[in-house]
This record gives C-alpha cells, sequence and structure tokens, in this order.
C-alpha cells in the first residue's frame, strides 16, 4: 500500500468576524487524501474552498473542525512543513531582493548550507529560464517571470511534497507549458504534487487524481484515466465531468 | 541559525531600502553636523547644544525610522502574503517574529551608531569652535569637523548614487551604509594630531557621552519590539497610533505616578520612562552617567524587550494568515 502523504478528514473552515459570529462557511466537511507520487488536481469554481483548504494543510489557518495529516503529522509540525515546497496563488515576493538573493532567502529558511544554496539557486534559475535576470530586483519582474521565481523558490529545498496554488497564473501558453513539463518531470521523479487550477484542459494532462469542490465540499473526483475512459469526448473529458458534477 | 539570520538579514536590508530611511539618515545626521554652526547660545558648556541635539536626533529620528521599518518588516510582510510564503516553510512563528524584529534592531544598531559618531564630532567641533573665538578670532566653525561631517554625510550619498548608476546596487540601502560608515570615518579623521593631552580630551568626551546614547537607543528598541509585536495584529495606522500615545504615555510617566502610583506602576511595567532614560541633563559642565545607573536602565530595557518580543510571538502565533 501507497504511503499517504495528504490526509484531510472532515475539514470544515468558518470564518468569524471580530464578535465572532459567521461570516462566511469556506469549508464543508472535506475529506481527501494524497499518495506518496500522486499529481493530485484540487479543482473547483472561485470560491469553492480550494486555497482555504491549502491555506488549512500549511498550517496558515486552523480548521474549524476535523483533522489533517501531513506526512502522519499535524500540519503545525515543522517536521511536517520542512518535506514541503510552496507556490502560493500570488507570487509573494520581497521587491527589493534580486531572483538570486529570493533563491538564497528561502533556501536558508530551508537550513541549506550557504554554498549548497548558491548551486541549488544557479541551477533552479537555470531550469525556469531566468539566468540571464538572476541579478535584477524581482520587483521590476513581469509577473511570468515573477511567478517562475516563486516557483523555483518552492523546489529549493527539493521538497517531497509540492503544494501549487494556481501555478500557471499569470503565465503566456508557453511558460503554461513549461510549467506542465516540469510538473511532469518532478513527478516522474518521485515528488508528490498537489494542485489548484481553474485550467481544466491542462489538469488533465498532467494530473493522475483529482477531487472537485463546489461550495465547500467535495462534489466529484477520482482517477483521471478513469473520468477520460468514460467521457464520449476524450480531449474535453475533464471539463465535460466538472461541469456535470458542479451543475 | 540558518533561518534566523535569512530573515533577519531580510528585515534589515528591507529596513534599509526604503526610501524614508535614507531620508532619515540624511535629516538626522545633517541636523546633528549643523548644529554647530546655528550655535547662539552656549549655556556655559559649548558641547550641550550638539550633545543634546545628537541625543534629540537619536530618539525621534531613530523612533520614526524604527517605527516605519517594524511596520514594513512585520505588518506589511504579513498582509502582503511574503510572511504566510516563509510561515508555511519549517519555520516557527516566534522564530520568524523574533528574527525580524532582530534585522529591524540591527538597522537601528546601524542608525544609532552613525548618530553617536556624528555627535560626538559635532560636540567636538563647537567645542573647538568655542576655544578659537576665546582667543579673539571671529570663528566660531571648526572648519575639518563640517567639511568631514556634513561634507562627508552628502559626499556618502553621492557614492551611494554612483554605485547605483555604476554598480546597480540599492541606492536607498548603500546610502544608509555609506552615510553610517561615513560618521566614524570623519570622527577619526578629526581626532586631533599631537600626543595624548590633545587626544585626551577628545576621549574623555567620548567615554561621558557614550552611556547616554547607550541608554537612550536602549529606550528604543523597547520601542521598536513594541510596534513589531503591535504590527503582528495592527495596520500601519493603528500601530502609529498606538506606538504615539505608547511614546506620550511614557513621557509623562512621571505624572502619571505620581497621580496614580497604580497606573504608574502599570505604565512602568511595559514601557521605558523617557525621563528616566533622557540623561543628557546629567552631562552638562562635564557630568557623568554612572555605571551603575547605565547598567540598571540597561537592564530593564532589556527585559521590556524580551516581554515585547513574547508578547509579539504569541499574538503571531495565534494569528490565522489567509
Amino acid at each position: 500500500m501507497s504511503e499517504i502523504v495528504v490526509e484531510i478528514k472532515g475539514v470544515a473552515k468558518t470564518f468569524r468576524d471580530f464578535w465572532l459570529r459567521p461570516v462566511a462557511e469556506a469549508v464543508r466537511g472535506v475529506d481527501l487524501s494524497v499518495e506518496k507520487g500522486d499529481v493530485f488536481g484540487l479543482l473547483g469554481p472561485n470560491g469553492s474552498g480550494k486555497s482555504t483548504t491549502i491555506k488549512m494543510l500549511l498550517g496558515l489557518l486552523r480548521p474549524s473542525a476535523g483533522e489533517i495529516r501531513l506526512f502522519g503529522l499535524p500540519p503545525g509540525d515543522c517536521r511536517a512543513r520542512a518535506r514541503l515546497g510552496y507556490l502560493p496563488e500570488l507570487s509573494y515576493l520581497h521587491p527589493f531582493l534580486t531572483a538570486r538573493e529570493t533563491m538564497l532567502y528561502y533556501a536558508g529558511l530551508s537550513r541549506m548550507p550557504r554554498r549548497e544554496a548558491k548551486a541549488r539557486a544557479a541551477e533552479l534559475l537555470e531550469t525556469v529560464g531566468l539566468s540571464g535576470a538572476a541579478d535584477r530586483p524581482v520587483g521590476g519582474f513581469s509577473k511570468g517571470m515573477a511567478r517562475r521565481v516563486a516557483f523555483a523558490a518552492a523546489l529549493v529545498a527539493r521538497p517531497e511534497l509540492l503544494v501549487l496554488d494556481e501555478p500557471t497564473s499569470g503565465l503566456d501558453p508557453i511558460g503554461t507549458r513549461e510549467v506542465k513539463d516540469l510538473v511532469r518531470r518532478l513527478a516522474a521523479g518521485g515528488m508528490t504534487v498537489l494542485i489548484t487550477s481553474h485550467q481544466l484542459f491542462d489538469m488533465q494532462d498532467i494530473c493522475s487524481r483529482v477531487a472537485i469542490l463546489s461550495r465547500g465540499r467535495v462534489v466529484g473526483g477520482g482517477r483521471v484515466a478513469d473520468i477520460v475512459e468514460r467521457a464520449a469526448d476524450k480531449r474535453h473529458a475533464l471539463e465535460d465531468y466538472f461541469a456535470e458534477v458542479v451543475a | 541559525m540558518r533561518r534566523f539570520i535569512a530573515l533577519a538579514r531580510t528585515a534589515a536590508l528591507e529596513s534599509l531600502a526604503e526610501p524614508l530611511s535614507a531620508v532619515v539618515f540624511l535629516a538626522a545626521l545633517l541636523v546633528v553636523h549643523l548644529a554647530p554652526v546655528f550655535h547662539y547660545h552656549r549655556f556655559g558648556d559649548a558641547a550641550r547644544l550638539p550633545r543634546e541635539c545628537g541625543l534629540s536626533a537619536l530618539l525621534v529620528f531613530g523612533l520614526v525610522f524604527a517605527t516605519s521599518a517594524a511596520v514594513r518588516t512585520i505588518g506589511r510582510e504579513l498582509s502582503s502574503g511574503t510572511a504566510s510564503a516563509a510561515l508555511a516553510l519549517a519555520v516557527p512563528r516566534w522564530l520568524f517574529h523574533c528574527a525580524k524584529t532582530a534585522g529591524v534592531f540591527a538597522a537601528f544598531a546601524l542608525f544609532a551608531a552613525a548618530a553617536t559618531s556624528a555627535t560626538l564630532l559635532a560636540a567636538r567641533t563647537s567645542a573647538l569652535g568655542a576655544e578659537i573665538a576665546a582667543t579673539g578670532a571671529d570663528v566660531r566653525i571648526w572648519g575639518p569637523g563640517l567639511a568631514f561631517g556634513a561634507g562627508g554625510t552628502l559626499l556618502a550619498f553621492a557614492a551611494a548614487a554612483a554605485a547605483n548608476r555604476f554598480l546597480r546596487w540599492r541606492f536607498c540601502a548603500s546610502a544608509c551604509l555609506l552615510t553610517a560608515a561615513a560618521q566614524p570615518f570623519a570622527l577619526v579623521m578629526s581626532v586631533p594630531a599631537g600626543g595624548f593631552a590633545e587626544k585626551g580630551a577628545f576621549i574623555s568626551e567620548a567615554v561621558l557621552l557614550l552611556p547616554s546614547f547607550a541608554v537612550l537607543a536602549a529606550a528604543c528598541l523597547v520601542f521598536i519590539a513594541l510596534a513589531a509585536a503591535l504590527a503582528t495584529r495592527l495596520d500601519s495606522a493603528r500601530v502609529t497610533a498606538a506606538l504615539v500615545s505608547a511614546v506620550l504615555l511614557s513621557f509623562f510617566a512621571g505624572q502619571v505616578d505620581r497621580a496614580c502610583p497604580a497606573a504608574g506602576w502599570a505604565v512602568r511595567s511595559v514601557l521605558p520612562v523617557l525621563s528616566d532614560f533622557w540623561t543628557a541633563d546629567r552631562l552638562v559642565g562635564g557630568g557623568a552617567l554612572s555605571a551603575a545607573e547605565t547598567c540598571r536602565l540597561v537592564a530593564s530595557a532589556v527585559l521590556l524587550v524580551a516581554f515585547w518580543l513574547g508578547a509579539g510571538s504569541a499574538l503571531l502565533s495565534r494569528r490565522e494568515l489567509p
């Protein structure tokens, strides 16, 4: 049996105001499990609770109910978080740091020795095609370039689990294709990937399993190969399935 | 330790890389260096006005610089999401808070060292100007002091601009660093040539002045730690308002103490009483701050810093980061 990397059981999240009155019920009893080596797509329309679920998994938000285990540990445990890389929905970078300094900053946060960090930064900037801009401040980068730096930063510590929140947002078609190819290569190397996206066509290409969220609940999902096999239009199988279960 | 260093170094750089930081460095140091020029009253003590001007610059400009830096490095990071990107990794929240605050402390230490060097130079400039004036010559300013001090500060800014143009260095951060480096350099260059007697007056003045700067800087560190703790929960406008209130409260802590001892005790438990930390009046006419009192004041500031660091860490630990 394959190792369970992420286990989410009956998780709910209700946002409350200053007076603790409920404001929004973002997630309502979600159950998920991601196995080692999976490329798991967490799909859903805007406001369906994808990002909230991911933030609970990363320990940035506390669930109102339910249980989350990351590598068998609670998400607040640093031993669990040391094994993951995270690409946020927006590329949160320090604008005054150069691309290389950004990589060294994230390498420092993962306690990587300085010499190894420098080599890793150069290698990853080469991988994302930013070697030529390595010493420019990221504040002056285009959205696509910033996205590539953030992607490289998520990989700097050689994580076992890569959490990608809308990885292709802001990227042009070529950048999107490069990200897809990179995710495929990482998955082939044994990395587990948890990915959220609206680009269902792209997700069909790279995900091995998906779960579809709508209004805070899991309304569908399964192995992508099975969904494609059942579909009449194989090319748009995931889009058709998504429309069916969300509707 | 690597995580702490990575976070603290970024926070220090962020503190210095803002235009406001360069403006504060330039304004504070020029005010100190130009104090001997506008020297119309000596109060029987030639170095008094530059000395008090330097201490005031450390307190006022230091608080402006440090508050804005603390709000930026913690508050703005939390609201912009860069903090979430770091805290999603194996970074405990208390470590994040303490390291970020330590980075702001380091940037403030640079400012405090520059202000102290500038004040020593300005005080010496003023004293020598008074000696020359006493001989009957109509000279009020000791030229080399002004040239090395104010000129060096402006030259450092020009060097930062050149480094930005030709080497792509960050202008504001390098302006702050070069300006701060110029101050001790100017101070060393202006030490009078000659034997021990000539240098002796200079050194004894420095020995008298340094404890006062150390004590006042320690009080500023408490306010930085307070601003950092507040920034974990409040936006920049609210942090600024709360900090201004805290500074005013600590100014008038003596009066509060007399009116209501319980309230005075409460204020003393969480804030430095600025009237205790303002020791400029004791330096008049060659007076000094005793070593025991210096240690007592610095120790009380260290305890308050520890209290606010703990409070900030606890507040951040309980905060959700949507």
